[in-house]
């Protein structure tokens, strides 16, 4: 399933959600699948509906354009973090604003991962062990300003984030919860959860719970947009073992106990 | 019906003639009139009209709705002209259709909104990265403005290419009196490659990367040697006999339209050639030549760019003269005159 992707990456379970839900709900013939490049664009060659690969971070105009002509389509926006809140947060913000009749899922793993691990306004980094969660937070904003540099971690961190140690493979315990520091981490909802959307909520997909909840989520996002059209986004922590250097266990545990502290979840805004 | 129209409204009309279903755009001088056009009136057309958040945002509208089948339709101007490059390349690639005007700035950078003709190589050279060809249509007159987008339509979807239209913002905001076509409906669901869904359990891909595949780069280049085969397109004006030809478009056309007419009144044998497909350049029509020994190449940018092309594709076997400049014409008895010392 999805075999070009690595073993324990967040996008072959997030496909298999979303083929779930489209089997389910029987809209197959109905889905155009946007996806951006990169990892996203490995699906291609896989899933079962028509689809198009867009240019980075302009998988939203190119669905918004699609839409406007042939409304009775479900288009789904399938992009990473870093095309959909860095290179483009632009048509993100325009969407929103506009309510715009969007179905939207984001895969957040905090990196660019097929360049090899670049940060991603989104990163907050693997290593939560005790105490350390501190220089992760560090790190991130340092990650925008290299002068800053006092902190010698911080700056090799800048070149190359994913250097991971002393991961706790029996389920990290996070001694400081950061999850009020709004400077680790891009929190899209700081940007677009004042704006007229109809729908957004996050998950992680990591372990069966989460999955399902996961699930639930995007099933909702689909069921509004299918309704009344909207601005609906689902934005999904997800494992890039590759490039965090971890074996996907111990991915599955910095999600869990790492970002799901840094990041809320569950349904975020829900508008009628 | 008649009216009288500057080129970008009867760019505008045009566009309705060809059947258009879809504008997104974002306002440049001088290209704003069609904007405005759009804004006020698609929608009594049944156009769609998206304000786009950038020219970025514009040209990616566009790609979705050609992929929906639409004849969808952006048109800029100089550094907006620019931003829509990436995705002008993805369309090359992608095998989409999509037609965009680009009425052409003076200058690079900001530039400024004068006559200029500085965007030729950038047209026609491909404009953004990578192996590819935009084709190119440049109006020379106000019909070809109401003309030229149904030719642009058809080409687009035939070669599954994007077609630029161009002009300066002479005939931008030129008026003449036109003939206003009737406007045809276009069929969404008449194009096979059309994104519609998967319904017969055959999915349709639009990408430009195949990892599996296959025959793409001779697709590719098939598709450029076809329509430089096929495509070239021109007028021409006594050229069978001339001694001296002209090569120029857009304003610089029309101006030595009329350097032929004196110059022939007066007994100098003058011909004048106007490429109205800059890419495909139309080579075809310089192997009609028979006595000329000069050519003289007029537009208006400073690193004549349109030479270069005449010289290569006429195989360096004439003299050649250039009548360039920046933004400013020079007059019917300039030219005229420059022949004459040049005799
Ligand atoms: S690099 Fe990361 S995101 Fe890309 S396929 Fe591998 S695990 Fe998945």
């Amino acid at each position: 399933m999805y075999e070009m992707l690595c073993a324990g990456c967040g996008h072959r379970t997030a496909m298999m959600i979303l083929d779930e839900i489209i089997k389910e709900k029987n809209i197959k013939e109905k889905i155009i699948m946007a996806l951006d490049v990169a990892c996203c664009s490995l699906l291609i060659d896989y899933v079962d509906y028509d689809a198009i690969m867009c240019a980075h971070g302009r998988v939203l105009d190119v669905t918004k354009g699609y839409k406007m002509m042939r409304d009775e389509n479900i288009v789904i926006s399938y992009m990473g973090d870093g095309a959909a809140y860095s290179i483009g947060i632009e048509e993100m913000i325009h969407s929103a604003r506009r309510n715009d009749a969007v179905l939207a899922i984001v895969i957040n793993n905090g990196l660019y991962s097929m360049t090899g691990g670049q940060v991603a306004p989104t990163y907050v980094g693997a290593n939560v062990n005790a105490g350390v969660n501190v220089n992760v937070g560090v790190n991130v904003n340092v990650g925008a300003d290299v002068n800053v540099g006092a902190n010698v971690n911080a700056g090799a961190d800048i070149i190359r984030p994913i250097v991971v140690t002393n991961v706790d493979t029996e389920g990290t315990k996070l001694s400081e919860p950061v999850s009020n520091d709004n400077n680790i981490g891009f929190k899209i909802e700081n940007i677009i959860g004042n704006l007229p959307i109809s729908y957004f909520a996050r998950a992680s997909i990591t372990d069966k719970e989460n999955i399902d909840t996961a699930k639930k989520y995007i099933n909702t996002a689909f069921d509004k947009y299918i309704k009344s059209g909207g601005f609906n986004l689902v934005e999904l922590l997800s494992p890039c073992p590759t490039n965090y250097k971890l074996k996907p266990v111990d991915m599955v545990n910095v999600i869990n106990n790492g970002w799901s502290k840094v990041y809320k979840i569950g349904e975020i805004v829900n508008n009628v | 019906m008649k009216r009288i129209l500057n080129g970008n409204e009867a760019f505008a009309y045009g566009a309705l003639a060809a059947g258009i279903d879809f504008y997104a755009g974002y306002p440049i001088t001088p290209s704003t009139d069609v904007y405005e056009f759009f804004e006020k009136y698609g929608k009594d057309y049944g156009v769609k009209f998206v304000h786009a958040s950038s020219e970025v945002s514009a040209i990616n509208m566009i790609m979705g709705a050609s992929i929906a089948g639409a004849r969808a339709l952006t048109v800029t101007s100089g550094c907006g002209f620019s931003l829509m490059q990436e995705t002008i390349s993805y369309m090359a690639a992608d095998f989409v259709p999509s037609v965009i005007l680009n009425v052409m700035r003076e200058g690079a950078g900001l530039g400024d909104i004068p006559r200029s003709q500085g965007d030729y190589n950038q047209m026609t050279k491909g404009g953004g990265n990578g192996d590819y060809h935009t084709i190119v249509l440049a109006c020379s007159t106000i019909k070809d403005c109401v003309e030229f987008p149904s030719i642009a339509y058809e080409l687009s979807e035939k070669y599954q290419n994007p077609v630029i239209i161009t002009y300066d913002s002479d005939i931008a905001h030129t008026k003449e009196i036109v003939e206003v076509p009737i406007r045809i409906k276009n069929d969404i669901n008449k194009l096979s490659y059309t994104l519609t869904g998967n319904i017969n359990n055959n999915p349709k891909r639009i990408q430009n990367i195949y990892y599996h595949d296959s025959d793409y780069n001779n697709t590719l280049k098939n598709k450029y040697e076809l329509i430089e085969e096929n495509e070239q397109r021109y007028s021409d004006y006594f050229t069978e006999d001339a001694n001296v030809i002209l090569v120029a478009f857009s304003i610089c056309a029309r101006i030595c339209i009329d350097v032929v007419k004196r110059a022939r009144a007066e007994g100098i044998k003058v011909g004048l050639i106007i490429p109205i497909t800059l890419y495909p350049f139309p080579k075809k029509v310089f192997e009609k030549i028979n006595n000329c020994k000069k050519i003289i190449v007029v537009e208006l940018n400073i690193l004549k760019q349109m030479r270069m092309d005449v010289e290569y594709f006429t195989k360096f076997k004439y003299e050649y003269y250039s009548i360039n400049s920046m933004s400013t014409c020079e007059t019917v008895l300039d030219i005229l005159n420059f022949i004459k010392e040049h005799k």
